[in-house]
């Protein structure tokens, strides 16, 4: 008996077997979704939100208090959500500033293809006996001169 | 996990954008494009049928050949996408594995956005503070969520203990307004010049931020998309999906990172540069698929966009078929609704040629591919039951489960994932891409009627939690 006409009939019959699976799921999850549907008005312009934020930074004493003042910020009109957190972060006396920060190689080691033009000092060095210098620092420097 | 110490509390006002959804279009505008290209249809037909006599063929004849001719265009176009793809991606694994690493170490905002996950939230914010990163915040936006995840959330809010450091954990609670506008309050309140998006009931890897924040140190990166993971294995359809991830949309986002190019950023992980968001306008919800609008408008400003694959963020894919189906639902529309709004981009390529060919590519793969693939599933299926040509959909599906075989190897190999999923790449196009694409082809129609959609929330059994 050849393989080819029994697999053949089994991808034909899996193939139309899948197509009536994926269109009756479909509209299953048609008619799932329309009983339960709900429209969506349009949001409101301005909606007020809390910012919950830690205040100090964490001391010995582990205990829970919740601050209860409301603090009312009313924000100039702009067309996104704005927020003023500056009453949040400046309590926070023994920690770093939380801002971008380089640690290891040096910058320009990392802006590899993006360095700054190399200036007419650096570009021409002068070899002395106290090392490399810069032209312009060396060019009075010593007596000789050639002639 | 430590509790908070001392809270502060404050109330503010967030103006929200006026925005125009694009599911809510007038049906009769589309109506009467429909009414002009049947129309049209029409009038071609009668020149065709006018003109036959006046040529050698007859109806039938005519008939095989377009078949043929559309067969023959349909496999060209698949084997020379899928190898450009491939080609794409192997390059930009060769170029990747020779980036050197660097100590480039800026501060981040990874923004959690949660609607309604009292039972993961905590889970969630417990694996972010085991991040191998010393220099980061964790920002919770509770998007009115009507079960218990403000009470959850605001238990976590203090300075957290995290892996290298002390980690800020602070709260935002405001009415619920959708995913967009929760990450849009998250990314403003954030100081930080470098913001991570991710989903309320997603889990990153502690390597996660790490190995995608260094690609910044390029001035021209404007965002970072991570590698997303099913994490919900051991079943027919979420190992399909898993098998999906890598081998259909991450092989594509290597192939797109290769010339900096990745057309969607995911939601379960993305990186952006804080400036490359406020040049775009933030997130908008006016499309289902806020991810890829944003996407399209960073690349729009000139920004770059590359993947990084080992920044992994583990997702719950859905169980059943209703869940998935609803699922792509949205992504499809989104997807066509982002092209629609940026038509402009694609239709003019001196605005932005990147944007352009990364929005006829997703034209492409939203609304052309579906619709070939599932023609030519249905040709098979008439020449086999009428015409007795059993054995071409035997020999058709051969040709592409031995290049989907390839192709998972491939992927699995590079991903270093596991390789029991590669037998499921021989069921992988004839079932599950199948029904991917009659939802998507369906999604499409709907979208062009304009028939109204909602969100809608995804079912989680809660497989992450299991994972802690």
């Amino acid at each position: 008996m050849e393989l080819i006409p029994i697999l053949s009939t089994i991808i034909l019959v899996a193939t139309i077997s899948t197509f009536i699976l994926a269109i009756g799921a479909y509209i299953l999850y048609k008619v799932r979704e329309s009983r339960g549907e709900h429209y969506v008005s349009a949001g409101p312009s301005e909606v007020r939100a809390e910012l919950v934020t830690p205040a100090v930074a964490p001391s010995p004493v582990r205990e829970v208090e919740r601050a209860p003042a409301q603090v009312v910020v009313n924000q100039p009109a702009s067309s996104g959500p704005q927020f003023q957190p500056q009453p949040i972060f400046v309590q926070q006396p023994q920690r770093p500033e939380a801002r971008p920060v380089r640690v290891g190689v040096p910058s320009q080691q990392y802006s590899a293809g993006y360095t700054a033009a190399p200036t007419r000092e650096s570009k021409f060095m002068k070899y002395t006996t106290e090392g490399y210098v810069s032209a312009k620092e060396d060019v009075n420097a010593g007596a000789l001169k050639w002639k | 996990m430590e509790l908070s110490q001392k809270v502060k509390k404050a109330i503010f006002t967030i103006k929200n954008k006026k925005e125009h959804r694009y599911d809510e279009q007038s049906s009769g505008k589309y109506l009467k494009r429909i009414l002009i290209s049947g129309l049209l249809s029409l009038i071609l037909l009668y020149i065709i049928i006018y003109t036959l006599p006046q040529t050698v063929l007859d109806v039938s004849s005519l008939l095989e050949y377009t078949t043929i001719v559309a067969l023959v265009i349909f496999l060209f176009v698949l084997v020379f996408r899928y190898f450009a793809i491939l080609i794409m991606a192997y390059l930009y694994i060769n170029q990747y594995t020779y980036k050197p690493t660097t100590g480039f170490f800026p501060f981040v905002s990874i923004i959690v956005p949660v609607y309604n996950e009292g039972v993961v939230v905590a889970d969630s914010v417990k694996s972010l503070l085991d991040l191998n990163y010393s220099n980061y915040e964790i920002i919770i936006v509770n998007d009115g969520s009507k079960d218990n995840t403000q009470e959850v959330a605001e238990t976590l809010v203090g300075y957290q203990k995290g892996r290298l450091s002390d980690v800020k954990v602070s709260l935002i609670n405001k009415p619920n307004g959708g995913k967009a506008q929760a990450l849009n309050a998250g990314i403003k309140y954030s100081n930080a010049e470098i913001v991570l998006c991710m989903d309320g009931d997603s889990q990153l890897s502690p390597d996660s931020i790490k190995l995608a924040v260094r690609h910044f140190s390029n001035p021209e990166i404007g965002a970072v998309a991570g590698n997303v993971k099913v994490i919900n294995r051991g079943k027919l359809l979420t190992d399909l999906q898993a098998l999906e991830y890598i081998e259909g949309l991450n092989m594509a986002r290597s192939a797109q990172s290769f010339i900096n190019l990745v057309n969607i950023i995911p939601g379960p992980i993305g990186l952006f540069r804080k400036k490359a968001i406020e040049e775009a306008g933030f997130y908008s919800s006016d499309t289902f698929a806020e991810d890829a609008d944003l996407t399209l408008k960073v690349l729009a400003n000139g920004w770059k966009i590359y993947y990084e694959p080992n920044s992994i963020s583990y997702t719950e894919a859905p169980e059943r078929l209703h869940q998935l189906l609803k699922q792509r639902y949205r992504w499809t529309r989104g997807i066509i609704q982002s092209i629609r709004k940026h038509k402009k981009l694609m239709v003019n390529p001196t605005i932005n040629f990147g944007d352009t060919f990364i929005m006829w590519t997703m034209a492409y793969e939203a609304l052309i591919w579906p619709v070939m693939n599932l023609a030519a599933n249905l040709f098979f299926i008439v020449a086999a039951i009428f015409f007795g040509f059993t054995s071409l959909i035997f020999f058709w599906w051969a040709g592409l489960a031995l290049l989907d075989l390839v192709t998972a190897l491939y992927c699995v190999a590079v991903e270093k994932e596991e390789f029991r999923l590669v037998p499921y790449s021989l069921i992988y196009r004839m079932v599950f891409i199948l029904i991917i694409d009659v939802s998507k082809v369906m999604s499409t129609i709907e979208e062009f009627l304009g028939i109204r959609m909602s969100w809608g929330k995804l079912e989680r059994v809660g497989a992450l939690r299991s994972q802690n």
